[in-house]
């Protein structure tokens, strides 16, 4: 019974995930690729001085600062890179 | 309208400003007030929101940087130390990197960025107007007097409220659509729950900060700010413009108080030319003054022998202001 029990979960999960995987992983996947470069230009406007383009009086902006400490390196390669042709297919 | 008065028929009126060009008697009257206030039962703090602030040479007492010093009985005077606030507002900020990330240092990238965003200009006069906020959210006294900077600073001082405000407001627009794609992205992993926006919650109270110290600045039941000028050509007109300005920010005018008068009773003694030239400008431009600010004059000051430092010398101005009391 418990064994009937636990195969039929596991086919509904089964079932779930690839239902998600069909119709909404790549919106996910899109959602979550739009908040990552909002992400960037959140710290853009915020943090904008570090690379030289001063937009907030800094006392504030310093509040902000321990919350973005991971983002910082990516952000600024992200910010600083050059870009071409292929930039665009990505 | 005398001041006296107006004391008397706003008492709601709590929050109590000087403005005025620099050297006028911004300290000056923002003492004489906080002695006439304390001698009549009101618990009063007096504090300075200039960088160079003077309120340690009116009162013959170091208080800069020493928070709410007792003056005299109800009478608290109190200098902020901009450079320490800031100091240890890195501190803190330091500290909470290391405590959130579990890091011995901090990333020489994020240090740098540290001391740099101190050395700007605009940390002091961030760092002062923060700590405004703190001193009044906390509402221990019964009044408030600011001993303004300088026109130019105040003005400043009162658009970065506006600015502030409209800047966080439109960030905190951004944060907000980042969390609905949040919130997307969760629905569809059918993640059911989603963490808290540590910096939406942050912003959300810079926001609420900024727009207390600015609702303060701007309340007309609560706010009495008043005008300092002498009867000199400059001055009148500065006064005017100034005056525009700030009526655009919505502060709330309440009157102008003349300081620098010559008493009138010297002119019939045997004085030199020099001062009776001094005494014709004079007259000229009261009555240039009474035409232009026509029934929002509340005290006509007069020059004092002597400099005004002490208590003695801030009793005596506060009659002249005041009345006896």
């Amino acid at each position: 019974m418990a064994e009937d029990e636990r195969k039929r979960t596991g086919f509904f999960q089964a079932v779930k995930e690839f239902v998600y995987g069909v119709a909404a992983h790549d919106s996910a996947r899109f959602a979550l690729k739009t908040r990552a470069s909002m992400e960037h230009l959140f710290i853009l406007i915020t943090m904008g001085d570090m690379l030289g383009v001063p937009i907030l009086p800094p006392y504030y902006s310093l509040r902000l600062l321990p919350y973005v400490v991971p983002q910082i390196s990516t952000w600024k390669r992200r910010m600083l890179r050059e870009k071409d042709l292929t930039d665009a297919l990505a | 309208m005398s001041l006296e008065k107006i004391f008397e028929q706003y008492p709601n009126r709590r929050y109590i400003m000087f403005g005025g060009k620099g050297g006028l008697g911004k300290t000056t009257f923002s003492a004489a007030t906080s002695y006439y206030l304390a001698k009549k039962g009101h618990k009063v703090l007096v504090f300075s929101v200039d960088p160079q602030a003077s309120l340690t040479d009116i009162f013959q007492r170091d208080i800069f940087g020493k928070g709410p010093t007792e003056i005299m009985p109800n009478l608290y005077a109190q200098e902020i130390d901009a450079d320490r606030r800031v100091k240890a507002y890195q501190d803190e900020i330091r500290q909470k990197i290391r405590d959130m990330y579990g890091m011995e240092e901090i990333p020489e990238e994020i240090e740098s960025y540290i001391q740099a965003a101190a050395a700007e200009p605009a940390m002091e006069e961030s760092a002062i107007f923060d700590e405004v906020v703190d001193i009044v959210v906390k509402a221990e006294y019964d009044y408030y007097i600011y001993d303004l900077v300088p026109l130019g600073h105040a003005l400043y001082y009162l658009s970065m409220a506006s600015v502030y405000d409209a800047w966080i407001g439109k960030i905190t627009g951004l944060r907000e659509q980042m969390r609905e794609y949040d919130q997307v992205a969760a629905v569809m992993r059918r993640q059911k729950e989603l963490d808290e926006d540590a910096i939406l919650n942050e912003l959300l109270y810079i926001k609420d900060r900024i727009n207390k110290s600015s609702s303060i600045l701007t309340d007309k039941e609560k706010t009495a700010f008043f005008f300092v000028l002498t009867a000199e050509e400059m001055i009148i007109k500065d006064t005017q413009k100034a005056a525009q300005l700030f009526a655009k920010f919505d502060v709330p005018l309440s009157g102008y108080i003349i300081n620098r008068v010559l008493p009138a009773e010297l002119k019939d003694k045997n004085i030199p030319d020099y001062l009776k030239h001094r005494f014709e400008m004079q007259d000229h431009y009261l009555e240039v003054i009474d035409k232009q600010f026509a029934g929002e004059i509340l005290a006509s000051v007069p020059e004092m022998e002597r400099d005004v430092t002490g208590l003695p010398m801030i009793e005596k101005l506060a009659k002249t202001m005041f009345g006896d009391f």
